[in-house]
Order: structure tokens, then sequence, then C-alpha cells
């Protein structure tokens, strides 16, 4: 058995090294969700201290392996050490596995707390905050920020309770499919709290390009 | 030589008696010669589960030498197949069992003849809880989807932890590792009793291998009973990876068996549950969990 100090990222999130965002995203939730304060499963078995030194293992784990910058020097840190072999790192343009993770025993307070979670990588990841950093911001700029959290359109459809068809629509500029402006604002307002974002900044700037 | 089946959880009213009963009649009914013994020394109850209202003899008549040997203590049921040794005419203070008298009685139990051989234990954490509970490698864990069970079975896990690394180690070697380990970490016994693993490692790498390989053999298992609909499946999994990963101990989960108030009518009618209401979602996931154990399925279970 190995203690938590010893194992790199990968083993930290039981993930392989060459997996997606996406997975390292979903894996990183069930974990989360065994460790947090809350969790029925491990109830009394760590200490709050230890509880907090493992869920900041895990967050850094995450934060590295989500931005891509951050995790390609990791890995190359790791083949340096000898321990990962250089075909085994992640290609960005490998097809994601379509996992889609339940929310049916994740409660509103969990939901809250992997919400804080990836507001903590948005404002760490350099590639997320150079989209926001627009002054205006498109369908595509959503999704590429959604993507860069490893966060799928199911996860959110399922938990804000918003159809797929007008989270597509948003995604790629087709507002006339919404019912109606006020029904698209409530959407992005959605989309947006879920992945860590500020509601009011988002659809502020996303509809500064429609004309009323 | 008989597979021996502890069970244990901790924690009191989590279903263990009920749980020991059941899959005891359900592998008799399978053909196979099992023995229920009622290790619950302080709160016996199992003959009631099993709905034998008044035993004729039991594992007191044992230990105060009224009978030759535990063979005698064994009662016939009328399931085919079943036998119990009952603990409800024990003595009133045999919970406080000196230490001769368990040894006696837990090698009488790995002796006798049977093709499984089901231990109902107490609850808390006793030495004599723990040391019949690890009588066998196979200890079954039962516990149920709440904070107060859940804690419990770390509890005892833990205390089985310690108490083998104790049973392996002389007296005044275990103590110095324990103030060691204490030294560094006051409450390392109670909520980590891995230390004492990788402290010994350092101070006798020999040892250290000796008491890792007692602790690997272990092949416990965990139920998670009284699943309501509202409550996370997932539960027995996300435990057993707690204990694997952060004990280095080998756990199985064997499954849920769920909620049925039925139960209770049983337990009142001291009648056999799964006989009863065999079609009932309790019965059939004792009957998974059964398979799951012996790789021998009935034919009800076959149909799910």
């Amino acid at each position: 058995m190995r203690k938590l100090n010893d194992l790199n990222f990968y083993e930290l999130l039981e993930v392989a090294s060459d997996v997606s965002p996406f997975e390292i995203h979903h894996a990183y939730k069930e974990l989360f969700q065994l460790y947090h304060e809350d969790s029925l499963a491990s109830y009394s078995f760590f200490s709050g201290e230890e509880r907090e030194e493992i869920l900041a293992k895990l967050d850094e784990a995450y934060a590295t392996l989500m931005d891509e910058k951050k995790r390609s020097h990791y890995d190359q840190q790791l083949i340096e050490r000898g321990i990962l072999e250089e075909e085994r790192q992640y290609q960005r343009d490998r097809k994601q596995l379509s996992l889609i993770p339940s929310a049916k025993h994740s409660n509103a307070d969990t939901a809250l707390k992997i919400r804080d979670r990836l507001k903590m990588i948005v404002s760490s990841n350099s590639v997320i905050q150079e989209v926001l950093s627009h002054e205006a911001l498109t369908g595509a700029d959503l999704k590429r920020i959604r993507d860069e959290l490893g966060v799928s359109l199911e996860e959110i459809a399922e938990t804000v309770k918003v159809r797929m068809v007008y989270l597509h629509a948003i995604e790629e500029d087709q507002f006339e499919k919404a019912p109606s402006r006020i029904f698209l604002k409530g959407f992005l307002r959605a989309y947006a709290h879920y992945i860590g974002l500020d509601p009011d900044s988002v659809v502020t700037r996303y509809l500064k390009r429609i004309k009323n | 030589m008989p597979h021996i089946w502890p069970i244990g959880g901790g924690k009191g009213g989590t279903g263990k008696s009920f749980f020991t009963g059941n899959l005891g009649i359900l592998l008799a009914r399978q053909g196979f010669r099992t023995l229920l013994v009622d290790a619950d020394l302080g709160a016996p109850n199992l003959h009631t589960i099993v709905g034998l209202s008044n035993p004729a003899v039991s594992l007191s008549d044992f230990l105060n030498k009224r009978v030759a040997a535990l063979q005698d203590t064994v009662l016939t049921m009328p399931i085919p197949n079943l036998f119990l040794i009952s603990g409800a005419k024990n003595k009133l203070d045999i919970a406080n069992l000196a230490h001769e008298q368990k040894m006696k009685t837990l090698r009488a139990i790995s002796r006798l003849s049977y093709d499984y051989i089901l231990l109902d234990l107490g609850t808390g954490t006793s030495f004599n809880t723990i040391d019949f509970f690890t009588l066998s490698d196979s200890g079954i864990f039962v516990c149920i989807p709440e904070p107060t069970s859940i804690e419990n079975i770390y509890r005892l896990i833990r205390s089985v932890y310690v108490r083998k690394i104790r049973q392996v180690l002389k007296v005044d070697r275990f103590k110095e590792l324990a103030e060691r380990a204490e030294a560094q970490n006051h409450d390392a016994i109670i909520q980590h009793p891995e230390y004492l693993l990788d402290m010994l490692r350092e101070m006798d790498p020999e040892q250290g291998g000796i008491v890792e390989n007692v602790l690997k053999a272990f092949q416990f298992k965990l139920v998670i009973n009284q699943v309501r609909r509202q409550d996370n499946p997932k539960v027995g999994t996300l435990i057993c990876k707690i204990v694997e990963k952060h004990l280095g101990l080998k756990i199985q989960f064997l499954g849920n068996v769920s909620f049925d108030e039925r139960v209770h009518e049983a337990v009142c009618r001291r009648e056999s549950f799964v006989d009863k209401y065999s079609y009932s979602q309790a019965t059939l996931d004792l009957r998974l969990i059964l398979k799951g154990m012996t790789g021998i399925a009935d034919e009800q279970a076959m149909a799910l």
C-alpha cells in the first residue's frame, strides 16, 4: 500500500496517463464525492485535517492535469523520471469517450462543492482566462471553456435541467432556437453558473452580439 | 475442512443475526450441511431468527463441561441440513469469557465437520468478539447505510488490524511499537493502526514482513443491509475502496440487501423470512450474495 504523497497525479486520480480531460473530470468528481466532508462512505475514517489534505492533493492533481500546458510540463517531468512512457501521453486530438457521470446520487451540496472547485480551476487556467478577457463571448468561447474543464453538455443538462437542444444552441450561437430572450438568458445563467463562471458577466457579454 | 464465515458488524441492529440465519437457511436448502453458531455471547438470538423457542442445550453446556464435546450442543433444525449451536441458555456472565475458555471454543469450532459454519457475533470490539471474527480469514461485515453503523465498522476493522499485530508480536515488542507510534502521533493506534506496520517495518523488516503477510491473508467481505430506495447503492463499494486504499486490507463488497418491512413480521413470528417471502427483493439479494460467495446458484438466483 503506497502512501498518498508517493502517488503521481494520475495514480491519485486513478486514471491512465493518456485519458482525456473529460475522464479526468469524471474521476475527480467520483473521488471528490468519496472524500468530501459529507461523504457517508468515508464518515469518521479521516480527521478534518486529513480530509482537507487529501482534497487539496486531488485539487492540485485536477488543476494540473486539466490545464494543457501544465499537464504537458508535468508529463515531461514524469518521462524524465522514467515513470511515464512518452507514447502513453495524452494526445489532444483523440476522441473523447462519452462517459456520462450519473448525478443521481449527487445532492445539491455536492454540486455546490464541485462548482467551487470548478471556479478555482477557472481562475488558474490560462486558456480559460484568455477567453474570459474577450469583451464579448461567443458560443464557441463557452464551449472552449467547457472543454478545458472537461465538463460534458450531458452533465450540465442533467444537473441544471435544461434540454440539450438549448445548450447546443447556445454553443452554436443559434439564438433563434431559444423560446424567447428571457429563456435564453435563463439557460445562459444556468450554464455559466454550473461551470463556475459569473452568470451576470456571461449573460451580458454573450447577448452583446444579439440585436434587440 | 468447513468454510467458516464469521459475521460481525460492530453495532447492534444492523441485521447480523437476520443475515446469518437466513443465509444459513439458503445454504441448507441448497443441500449443504450448515451449522449456525450463536457467538453473540452477551445477547444471543439466532435461535429466534430460525424459529427455535427453547433450545435444550447451549454453548454454556460445553464450556461448563456438562457435555463432553461441542458437537453435543448441536441442535438439528426442522429445515434439512441446518444445525444450530444456540446461546439461549448461556450463563449470564458468559460474555466475560476467560481466555482459555475462548481458545477452547475456537479450537472446537474449527474441528467440527460441516460444509459451512456461520458464526453470528456480538457487537462492539472486545477481544472475544474480534478473536471469534478472526477465526477465519473470511470475516463478513454487515452494516447499514447510516453513519453510526459505518463508523462502527471502521472501528471494528481497525480493532482487528491492531489485534492481529498484537497476536503476532510478543507482548513487550508490541508495547514498544505502540509507544513509539503514539509518540509520533497520539491517536496512532485508534485512527491509524497502519502506522504500527510502517514503524515495525523500520524497526525490524523481517517481522514487519511477517505481520504484513498475516494482514494480507485476510479476505474480508462487506454486506450493506436494509438498503432503502433513497440510499446510495454504491456506499458498499466506496467503503471497500477506503479500506483497501488506506489500510491495505483486502475486502470485497458482496452486495446490498434491500430493506423490507416484512422482516419485522417474520422475526416476530419466528419464521424463516427467505422461505415465507422467497420472491421478495431482500431474499433475491441474499441469494445473489450467496451465489457470489459460493459460486453456486440456486434456480431462483439463476433466473435473475
